[in-house]
């Protein structure tokens, strides 16, 4: 137990084990390294192609990024939204007074 | 870094597009209005660049709906212009506040209100032709 490997130790080792694997099973080894790769490229084609790897998003916390995000957009545009609305009735009212038989006077106070 | 790309995109449109709503229209000089404009706007023409950057919008759209009003409604607001021009911001407030309370109130109710106004300027106007100077003889 107190005996250290050599990496010469080790390398025979595993040489060994490698002749000692059957034919089928070294297929199937094969067979799965090679989906592996197939794998991997496709995965890296996908996060090369920018803006339309962006809408990927295929994990819950990627999920909730674009909700958030969409939450603040909608949030900004309906306050930008009441800002307009509320200066465009101040002005219908500006007018309104300065065209009303009253005088300022009475509004004012 | 990159996954964070399109979220804070969309964020930065909405934030600039916000930004832009609200500043928009920065303050105008007297001299880079339309003859137009200044035709309408001409009795606050003193004090045109010092009016608040709100009032100045305001008065610009009130200009724009100018030729559209009746000639009673014209004479009106030029008559009125410079004393709105003056009241602080919160006087006008109060005023749009209360304009349009008084809209609300029944026709009836605002042409009693209408009547009795009308009954004191009268009473304003006899009493500014009855204490001026006389004519001559």
């Amino acid at each position: 137990m107190s005996k250290k490997l050599q990496p010469e130790h080790i390398r025979q080792v595993l040489d060994n084990s490698l002749e000692q694997i059957e034919p089928p099973v070294l297929s199937r080894l094969r067979q799965a390294r090679e989906q592996a790769l197939a794998r991997h490229d496709a995965a890296a084609a996908r996060g090369a192609s920018g803006w339309a790897a962006r809408w990927h998003f295929d994990t819950p916390h990627y999920k909730f990024r674009y909700f958030a995000a969409a939450a603040v957009f909608a949030a900004v545009l309906f306050s930008g939204m009441t800002y307009w609305q509320h200066v465009h009735e101040a002005t219908e009212v500006d007018v309104a007074i300065l065209t009303d038989e009253l005088p300022i006077e009475v509004y004012v106070d | 870094m990159a996954r964070t790309g399109f979220p804070g995109f969309v964020l930065g449109i909405a934030l600039l597009l916000q930004t832009g709503l609200v500043s928009a229209a920065p303050l105008v000089a007297w001299t880079k209005l339309t003859p137009a404009q200044q035709e309408v706007l001409r009795p606050v023409a003193a004090e045109w660049d010092t009016l608040p950057q709100q009032l100045q919008k305001n008065l610009l759209y009130a200009a724009k709906r100018y030729p559209s009003l009746a000639p009673e409604e014209k004479q009106r607001f030029n008559d009125k212009l410079e004393k709105w021009s003056k009241l602080t911001p919160e006087q006008r407030k109060r005023a749009r506040e209360k304009f349009q309370a008084f809209s609300k109130v029944p026709e009836a109710e605002r042409e009693k209100v209408k009547q009795m106004v009308r009954e004191q300027e009268a009473k304003k106007a006899e009493a500014a032709a009855g204490s001026a100077p006389s004519a001559a003889p």
